[in-house]
């Protein structure tokens, strides 16, 4: 479920070295962000990110804190094994926050309906074995009527808050949107893909937001991320939330004396050794993420409390959000 | 004292397939297996499939690639460095290779094809060049097919396959299934059928309505690449099935790399059922980026907050270990941890980092 196109990204791979970030990047042309702002006026809020890096509980959390602000919010998974396929539910919690897991085989029999109009006609279709051969084997379609259907909600709700799924996948949901436009020469499948991506490239309509670990390569992996979302939506720069960071133990002076690179191991032994060393490699990732011009919010790593459940988890980090 | 877990079955199997979702270290992990069989005195070599070529970045090999390196030397130097260590040499011999998927793809195409000009043909056409990029499977499929061509060779007398990241542990296992069905063949014929058989009604009604949505130009190119695939079907079935028979022979094992973060859920019993259901071989799991080793030594600074996270982390380490652990077990397995990696405090830069973590999977003993 991957295989973003790698050559956009050469741009990125030229000028790195020992597997840090001192890279040459093309100067991210980011919007002046606060998650508050990314939040506000846009039906369509995409969060991205790699796989681990707190998505769900991100995403959740700021359809969490809109919701409390008296808006409603549909907050968008994709095949959460945790819920049934397709389910629509109201969220306990504050009225009006909704969550729709979405499924790819029941979202195209609903896209199909939707095209062909006459019911019977979409029976012959769907219950074709060729068709149902094509739906599944031709890549990227049901990348493309997820993104489709969550595109269609946003006129259901005052915001959508998509969790997408891990960078690959994600990346190739709106990947496959494009080649679609490209293949379909017209018809009313090429004007959907080149409407959707219209809505998507447009910064009032849609935020893009990639939620980031203060650690070396999920950082670098969202750099990535950042540049192949700019050059599918140039005009749509995407905003960054860096998430689970350690409370910072270190100062510059001890940060400056022993950078990451100059220890002889890449092994800590003690607590204390592991909390400074972990303090000095965020703040020396920071820095070079500032350093390359690019904004983004941070979240404190929200201790796991013994018996904690996700849904405190979420409290905790949309009670941050909302601050 | 036994053989520590993961040296044993590198003393069974030849090769190890390493899965598991991104962001748990597979790559890392698979890189210092290979090490450590090199230490052993193994013919070792690691495939890793990944666009982002991040082995490469990790080690400071701009050079690694689609064709094997040699990092015996590197290794050797890295070792000199570390007198601390107690090995003097390497036994055996250290490779890695980063399969550029696409050029692979191609020459599997241009292998496959009876023709030239039919393969130029397969490679123009639009649907061919996304699904090269796009499909689910092909990268997994080129993987298997880098794996089998290494078997064959003899060259190597171990071969650790770090595979492709995906968003689900079992996507690698699940992947020649895929393809078998992208191959199918009776409904491949319907699309080579020439325009003027006789197709039944619903078929065309279908056709029709596919038309109209998409257009005619798509159409042409689907028929295309679908009369393509029929001429090279036979000999790809025919490879899979060798692929196949290879992964479920005593020759090849799984491991599933996990961190405690990643190992609720039932995770672990989904991907012991489905290497089950495969008839694979399942090896153990590899817990990676575990913290619950480190303590605190006296007169260490307090830190009151940050350890105060960190010991939040510790805690749910163990309930999680214990749950998925458990779950297994209450299923019927006993599950083998065969391997447990501490968190690193940064990333691996070089072979000789790369030396630290192979040296933590425990004591080494090279074989007699």
């Amino acid at each position: 479920m991957q295989g973003y196109s790698v050559e956009k990204l050469t741009l990125l791979k030229a000028g790195r070295s020992c597997g840090l970030l001192h890279r040459q990047m093309t100067p991210p042309r980011t919007l002046p962000f606060t998650p508050s702002d990314q939040l506000r006026g846009r039906k369509l809020l995409f969060v991205s990110g790699k796989g681990g890096v707190g998505k769900t509980a991100v995403s959740q959390a700021l359809a969490l804190a809109r919701a409390r602000e008296g808006k409603r919010v549909l907050w968008v998974t994709f095949e959460d094994p945790l819920r049934p396929a397709g389910e629509l539910r109201q969220v306990p919690g504050p009225k009006g926050l909704w969550q729709l897991n979405c499924d790819a085989t029941r979202a195209f029999e609903e896209y199909a309906a939707l095209k062909i109009g006459m019911a019977p006609l979409t029976r012959v279709f769907l219950r074709n074995k060729l068709m149902q051969y094509l739906a599944k084997a031709a890549p990227g379609i049901h990348e493309l009527v997820l993104l489709g259907k969550v595109w269609h909600e946003r006129l259901n709700y005052d915001q959508v808050i998509v969790d997408m799924p891990s960078t690959g996948y994600g990346l190739a949901m709106f990947q496959s949107t494009e080649n679609f436009r490209t293949l379909f020469k017209g018809g009313p499948l090429f004007r959907d893909a080149e409407q959707m991506l219209r809505t998507f490239s447009d910064p009032a309509q849609t935020g893009l937001l990639i939620v980031a670990l203060p650690e070396e390569m999920p950082l670098q992996e969202s750099l990535e991320l950042h540049e192949f979302l700019l050059a599918l939506f140039p005009e749509n720069p995407s905003g960054f939330i860096v998430n689970r960071l350690f409370p910072r133990v270190t100062g510059p002076a001890e940060e400056q004396a022993s950078p990451p690179d100059s220890w002889p191991t890449p092994h800590a032994t003690s607590v204390g050794e592991y909390l400074r060393k972990r303090s000095i490699l965020e703040s020396a990732n920071l820095r070079i993420w500032s350093g390359a011009g690019l904004e983004y919010a941070a979240l404190p790593y929200v201790p796991p409390a013994p018996g904690q459940s996700f849904d405190t988890l979420v409290e905790a980090l949309s009670q941050e959000l909302s601050r | 004292m036994s053989q520590t877990p993961i040296d044993s079955i590198l003393a069974r199997r030849k090769i190890l397939i390493t899965c598991g979702t991104g962001g748990v270290g597979k790559t890392t992990l698979s890189a210092a297996i290979a090490m450590r069989a090199a230490l052993l005195g193994r013919r070792a070599v690691v495939v890793t499939i990944d666009p982002a070529k991040r082995l490469a970045t990790s080690l400071g090999l701009e050079g690694l690639g689609d064709h094997a390196t040699d990092l015996t030397p590197l290794l050797r130097n890295a070792l000199a460095k570390m007198p601390a260590s107690g090995l003097n040499g390497v036994p055996g011999s250290l490779h890695a290779i980063m399969p550029d998927t696409r050029r692979t793809f191609e020459s599997f195409i241009r292998e496959l094809a009876p023709s030239e000009a039919l393969a130029r043909r397969v490679m123009e056409n639009p649907i061919f060049q996304i699904f090269a990029k796009e499909f689910s499977g092909a990268n997994e499929y080129m993987a298997l097919e880098r794996l089998f061509t290494l078997e064959r060779q003899s060259e190597y007398d171990c071969i650790i396959l770090d595979t492709p990241p995906s968003r689900d542990t079992l996507a690698f296992l699940d992947a020649p299934k895929l393809l078998v069905q992208f191959f199918e063949e009776r409904l491949i014929r319907w699309l080579v059928l020439p325009a003027n058989k006789i197709v039944s009604a619903g078929m065309r009604k279908a056709l029709g309505i596919l038309e109209k949505l998409t257009g005619a130009g798509f159409m042409t190119n689907l028929f295309d690449f679908a009369s393509a695939l029929f001429e090279v079907r036979a000999r790809f079935s025919a490879n899979l099935n060798a692929i196949t028979r290879l992964l479920e022979s005593p020759r090849a094992g799984f491991i599933m790399v996990a961190t405690p973060g990643t190992i609720g859920g039932g995770e672990v019993r989904h991907f012991l059922e489905s290497v089950a259901k495969h008839g694979f071989h399942f090896d153990g799991v590899a817990l990676n980026r575990t913290l619950g080793h480190l303590k605190a030594l006296p007169g260490e600074p307090e830190y009151p907050e940050a350890r105060a996270v960190l010991r939040g982390l510790q805690e749910k380490e163990g309930a999680a270990l214990s749950e998925a652990l458990g779950q297994a077990r209450r299923g019927g397995d006993d599950i083998p941890v065969c391997a447990r990696l501490p968190e690193l405090a940064r990333d691996v830069h070089s072979l000789e980092d790369l030396l630290h973590v192979s040296l933590a999977f425990g004591p080494l003993r090279p074989e007699a």
